[in-house]
């Protein structure tokens, strides 16, 4: 398999007080490229964790997190930051859009940090990706004019339309009705299948879990079985 | 970027105003008070320079620095008159007071009509010249702008006095009452703040002030052209003065961006937890921070100066105040009004850079 993202033997302490609290036990993933994974597990049990530290916002206490064949465990800040710029998009539960900007202008502003301030998007892969989550007429509207799943099809957009290695979704329906969930949820399997996108996605939703090639559950700090 | 920081201003409105007004009252600060001391040393030079007199005797130093002592004694002027080269010579009193509108100070000089007139030059445009004790004399500018006419009756030295005439052009003080009834109001009787000398041949009048140096030892006589733009800015304070507003201008601007940003930078920790998390740097963060300060600031700036201007065209309708704006201290102030900003937005720019991106996604 072509490994788009590994972690060998991740470990994260906190430290909460006096007391150290283990969130992350030597965790082993191997995601292939083009790969939709799920992963699921009880609160507490480490997944926001291993998703942050997957996407270089948390350093882990030890172990390696290769991502496309950059070890983001041993770098700086800095550094994490510039990989995630370039290599991951996020999706978050509660869309995190820019309230003051239009969905035009969320993108665009995604675009520009992805770009380091030069137009690095072509027109093309834009107007396919606002195609395949039918976005075209709502660019112009603001988060707060959208619905739900309109904010996570735009939030979703923001994520892909840098191109990113991996996206890494936390909780992409857990905000969302039924029906709204069902479509995101059809839409990243279309980012999947028609982008060969590779997604990281995080439920509690044994429906949302369903759509992902492979699930991968959690429990304690520790992959505990995957189907 | 540019959308970012235009649609945070917008979405703001009252933030953006009050850091707008901040800056604008810092500028306000330095462009009217630069103007007002521009304006008056300037106006002070003009008159003082257009007194007609070679030399001035007796003083020991420049209207700018006057004051209401009045140290000569007027006898010698009858002995200047006998120095060979001097034409005529007039002696005169000085009190500084209150400006009437409660705004700066006014000079007032006690003269002898006649030799004064025929040294400075000045006429009667409107009335007659003093001829009694409780009568003024005003220049056209005073009549302008404080309203007056003849027969006006104005404060002096706290008494109410008739304007008797309205004389042009401007030389020296803007008011004028008779030397002898300034002497009794001052109690300083046959004592003058200066005597004018005016020399026979002006080519002649650095032999003149030699003659009157051998004749009249011990005293100050000095050329009126040595009373130059430069002694107008060797006032005592002056430059202390300038300083300390432009230090207080630049703390006021500051201090309310910084109180500003600081504000809008914990409102929006999870905005800048989503920047994190699309890959910005620290750069880019405090980049956008300190955009929108600077975007503030220069709108701060213009409304500063265009307030300027309003309010020195008020004051000088409404008072004798002369303000002069430079173009120097116009860009002074804009560039402090600008540094301010960014020096405001600096702090809670670099603290919003170096927040946690994860606590940041997740703040309420």
């Amino acid at each position: 398999m072509d490994a788009i993202l590994k972690t060998e033997n991740l470990v994260m302490t906190y430290r909460v007080g006096k007391v150290d609290v283990n969130a992350l036990r030597g965790v082993n993933l191997l995601v292939g490229r083009g790969e939709f994974i799920s992963i699921m597990g009880p609160s507490g049990c480490g997944k926001s964790t291993m998703l942050h530290i997957l996407g270089g916002l948390l350093k882990p206490t030890s172990g390696k997190v290769i991502v496309d064949g950059e070890d983001m465990a041993g770098m700086s800040d800095a550094q994490r930051t510039d990989t995630r710029r370039r290599k991951i998009g996020f999706v978050f539960q509660r869309f995190n859009l820019f309230p003051t900007l239009t969905a035009e202008g969320n993108l665009r502003l995604a675009e520009h940090i992805h770009g380091n301030g030069k137009k690095i998007v072509e027109e093309e892969t834009r107007r396919e990706v606002l195609r395949l989550l039918r976005l075209e007429n709502k660019m112009r509207h603001k988060p707060l004019e959208l619905s739900g799943g309109e904010q996570q099809r735009v939030a979703i957009a923001r994520a892909i339309i840098n191109r990113p290695a991996i996206i890494l979704a936390d909780e992409p329906t857990g905000n969302l009705d039924s029906e709204n969930s069902e479509i995101v949820l059809e839409m990243l399997q279309k980012l999947n299948r028609e982008l060969n996108q590779t997604i990281v996605m995080i439920t509690h939703n044994p429906e949302a879990a369903a759509v992902a090639t492979r699930t991968v559950h959690m429990r304690d700090g520790m992959i505990v079985g995957e189907k | 970027m540019d959308n970012l920081v235009a649609s945070n201003i917008r979405q703001r409105p009252t933030r953006t105003l009050l850091s707008v007004a901040g800056v604008a009252l810092g500028v306000v600060l330095i462009v009217l008070n630069t103007g007002l001391v521009e304006g008056m040393l300037n106006d002070r030079i003009r008159r003082e320079r257009g007194i007609g007199a070679e030399i001035q005797f007796g003083r020991d130093a420049s209207l700018l620095t006057a004051s209401s002592k009045n140290p000569v004694d007027v006898r010698y002027a009858e002995r200047l008159r006998q120095i060979e080269g001097v034409k005529q010579v007039s002696p005169y009193a000085l009190h500084v007071q209150a400006g009437n509108s409660g705004l700066g100070i006014e000079l007032v000089e006690g003269i002898e009509f006649d030799s004064y007139s025929e040294i400075t030059g000045i006429k009667i445009v409107e009335g007659r010249s003093i001829q009694a004790d409780g009568e003024v004399l005003i220049d056209d500018y005073k009549a302008y702008h404080s309203k007056l006419t003849v027969g006006s009756e104005m404060q002096v030295f706290g008494n109410t006095m008739k304007v008797a005439g309205i004389y042009s052009p401007s030389a020296g003080s803007r008011i004028k009452v008779s030397l002898s009834e300034l002497q009794k109001l001052l109690a300083a009787e046959n004592k003058c703040f200066s005597i004018l000398v005016k020399v026979a041949d002006p080519n002649k009048q650095a032999e003149v002030q030699q003659r009157i140096n051998e004749a009249l030892p011990n005293n100050n006589v000095i050329l009126t052209r040595e009373l130059g733009m430069s002694a107008g800015r060797e006032i005592p304070g002056i430059k202390g003065f300038v300083r300390a507003v432009m230090v207080l201008s630049v703390i006021v601007s500051a201090l309310v961006i910084l109180l500003a940003m600081y504000t809008t930078i914990t409102e929006r920790t999870r905005e800048i937890g989503i920047l994190k998390s699309l890959g910005a740097s620290k750069g880019f963060i405090i980049g956008v921070i300190e955009k929108e300060a600077l975007t503030i600031s220069l709108i701060g700036v213009l409304v500063g100066l265009v307030i300027s201007v309003l309010a020195a065209w008020v004051l000088e309708r409404a008072t004798t105040l002369q303000l002069e704006f430079t173009w120097s201290w116009i860009l002074r102030a804009g560039l402090i009004g600008l540094g301010a900003g960014a020096l405001g937005a600096l702090y809670p720019a670099i603290r919003a850079a170096n927040k946690d991106a994860v606590q940041a996604l997740s703040y309420e």
